[in-house]
């Protein structure tokens, strides 16, 4: 067996069934190798960026190890903002590229680059093969790797001489079992017992640890106010009477607010991000934190935290349940209190009435909520429909929200709606995109009609971008630079250029009807939602002012009253 | 500019254990920069399967963050703290 065979193979031992790739000249001998029915499905993307934005989309929808596949130069630089995004996000995934032959490494031969010093520092870890006998244990290692602990994505560059060199079939070193570790909760549940107002922050290290049924369970039995990051969204479920939804600069007035009250934070499975925690001065400013984490150095890092428990969340949320179930918390003041919140600070739209009216975000966005069946996976992009997708749509699972929270990547949506409808078939697949967004990966739409995937892909098309022309109004004095976009192409068209029928509304009594028949068509299509150029979303925490200063719709002052 | 004006910055010892691989020191160099240190002094040793190690760093930052953030590094076996000098100053 050559290197690239045992590539496959090690693929095929690991129960990767489905890698996504762009071949390439020093990458050639794995696309020979595949030419034999070796069960792995390769999936060609049309170009290397997507093609790791689909296995980052594949490992999100299903929690399984993401792969993609490119040749050396270009292939390799096209790879980075799609393995950068997985890194950002700590999504498990394996990188595998082709590199010039060993003996012109360091001589600028022909798509040679420097794939190993220019991916350092998007990597959970990388190697460069230099000797054909240690590609096996790297394969095991790196597969590892990647789903261990925290997870990332890991790089490996492969020689093309030492993908067609016969690899020794001796047996690797196993990695040996993770040393157990359960920490000591006591002074945890001490701290919560003796906590009024206390809050349960949650962020995406929840789906991350594959623990979403202990923090739902958790979550229940301690019936603790909870808030959530972009990327904790649907981790308490969706019927939980104390979620309070998301916080942070898009956050709601009700979960800013609770956080600003609360005497004790107890952070699960998030990091403290900037666009969650706003000026960190003034977050949480009354209350002490317990911070658990899987990974010790998110610990301390941004806020001190008066206990910090690093170990397996799955092992942590169910003691504490277990306990708690026992003996509830006695917080029955503050539940209400934070009920009464969310019933006046929390997202609200009104639907509109006036059926001949233009379409809002909001308001398009609570109707596919309401439409869409309910394990629909919706794979956004990045943006205003981002945000209104976070703040309105109501997500019942942390894998049914699939958004770039990290990196915040425009082009992720369409790329990871592929990767989703290939981890699963027979799930109705939603790609929720903007008019800028989906021209980065515009691309994909021949992946999709190749595979004949039913992904479904909603355009909010503002011609511009939103976002940008948002801050601009609101921060640069409405100076607009750079964000219009009315001369885009004509996208039902282009749809149907790729053979993907679409469809085009633009009045409010359109949209049922609109989201119905693209879910109801037997196979991939789009619709075009005309919305209004000016909108914004709201409320709004300038970037680097605190969560209090919260701006909002009605007046576009700064904010500093409570919202009680 | 003047170098009385310039705050002085903390300055720390660090010994590093890695294991010897193609971009072990890169790996190393990058997270210290990146977490806001400077390297003022570097030695390093190759021991058979190891690399040791020693750097002078000087930074603002907590140099737990640091420590922390290499002990993450995969090939890093051991991250050892030395003994914290007096701020130095920059005006000597
Ligand atoms: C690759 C990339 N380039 C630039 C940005 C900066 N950016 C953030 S949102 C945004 C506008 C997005 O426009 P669109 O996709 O039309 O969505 P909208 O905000 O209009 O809903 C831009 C340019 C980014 N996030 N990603």
């Amino acid at each position: 067996m050559n290197g690239a065979q045992h590539i496959l193979d090690a693929f095929h031992r690991h129960h990767i069934s489905t890698v996504f790739g762009y071949p390439g000249g020093c990458i050639m001998p794995l696309y020979d190798a595949l030419v034999d029915d070796v069960g792995v499905e390769h999936v060609l993307c049309r170009h290397e960026q997507a093609c790791a934005l689909a296995a980052d989309g594949y490992a999100r929808a299903s929690g399984k190890l993401g792969v993609c596949i490119a040749t050396s130069g270009p292939g390799a630089t096209n790879l980075i903002t799609g393995v950068a995004n997985a890194h950002r996000d700590s999504i498990p995934m394996l990188v595998i590229t082709g590199q010039v032959p060993s003996g012109l490494i360091g001589t600028d031969a022909f798509q040679e680059t420097d794939v190993l010093g220019m991916t350092l520092g998007i990597v959970k870890h990388s190697y460069l093969i230099d000797d054909a006998d240690t590609l096996p244990a790297i394969m095991e290692e790196a597969m590892e790797l990647a789903q261990r602990g925290r997870p990332g994505p890991v790089w490996i560059d492969v020689p093309k001489d030492l993908l067609l060199t016969e690899v020794s079939d001796a047996p690797f070193p196993r990695q040996g079992p993770q040393d157990a570790f359960c920490p000591d909760l006591a002074e945890a549940l001490t701290m919560l017992r003796a906590a009024r107002k206390p809050i349960l922050y949650s962020g995406g290290g929840i789906s991350l640890a594959q623990a979403e049924d202990s923090f739902r369970a958790f979550a229940e039995a301690s019936a603790l106010p909870a808030v959530v990051t972009l990327k904790g969204i649907g981790n308490p479920g969706k019927h939980n009477p104390y979620n309070l939804g998301m916080l942070g600069m898009h956050g709601s007035r009700a979960a800013n607010k609770a956080v600003d009250e609360c005497d004790l934070l107890l952070v699960i499975g998030a990091r403290l991000d900037d666009r969650a925690t706003g000026k960190l001065d003034g977050f949480a400013p009354n209350a002490k934190t317990i911070h658990i984490d899987a990974d010790a150095a998110e610990i301390n890092k941004l806020r001190p935290a008066d206990l910090a428990i690093r170990g397996d969340l799955n092992d942590i949320l169910n003691t504490l349940t277990g306990t708690l179930q026992d003996k509830p918390l006695a917080i029955s003041d503050w539940q209400k209190q934070c009920q009464t919140w969310h019933t006046t600070g929390g997202f609200k739209a009104a639907d509109n009435e006036e059926p001949l009216a233009p379409i809002t975000g909001p308001a398009f966005v609570r109707q596919l909520s309401r439409i869409a069946p309910d394990d629909t996976v919706i794979a956004c992009d990045v943006g205003q429909h981002q945000m209104w997708v976070a703040q309105h749509y109501e997500f019942d699972h942390p894998r049914h929200h699939l958004t770039s929270g990290g990196l915040g990547t425009m082009g992720f949506g369409l790329p990871a709606a592929i990767g989703a409808q290939f981890a699963d078939r027979n799930s109705t697949v939603i790609n929720v995109t903007g008019d800028g967004s989906f021209m980065m990966n515009a691309q994909e739409l021949a992946t999709i009609r190749r595979y004949n995937l039913p992904v479904k892909l909603i355009v909010m098309d503002n011609q511009c971008l939103g976002m940008v022309r948002q801050q601009q109004e609101l921060f640069y004095d409405n100076r607009e630079s750079q964000i219009n976009l009315d001369d885009n192409p004509d996208f039902v068209a282009m749809a149907r250029a790729f053979d993907i029928p679409a469809l085009h509304i633009e009045r409010t009594d359109q949209i049922r009807r609109g989201i119905e028949t693209i879910l109801a068509f037997n196979g991939p299509m789009l619709l075009h939602v005309a919305i209004s150029r000016e909108e914004n979303v709201w409320p709004i925490v300038k970037p680097g002012a605190s969560n209090r200063e919260m701006i909002d719709e009605t007046r576009r002052t700064t904010n500093k009253e409570h919202v009680a | 500019m003047n170098p009385q004006s310039q705050p002085s910055t903390p300055s720390y010892k660090i010994n590093c254990r890695m294991s010897q691989e193609a971009a072990a020191l890169e790996r190393l160099c990058q997270v210290v920069r990146i977490r806001g240190f400077r390297i003022a002094t570097m030695a390093v040793e190759s021991t058979g399967e190891h690399l040791d190690i020693t750097l002078t760093l000087e930074g603002t930052r907590p140099i737990a963050m640091l420590q922390s953030q290499l002990e993450k590094l995969h090939t890093v076996a051991e991250v050892a703290l030395g003994q914290t000098s007096v701020v130095r100053s920059q005006t000597a």
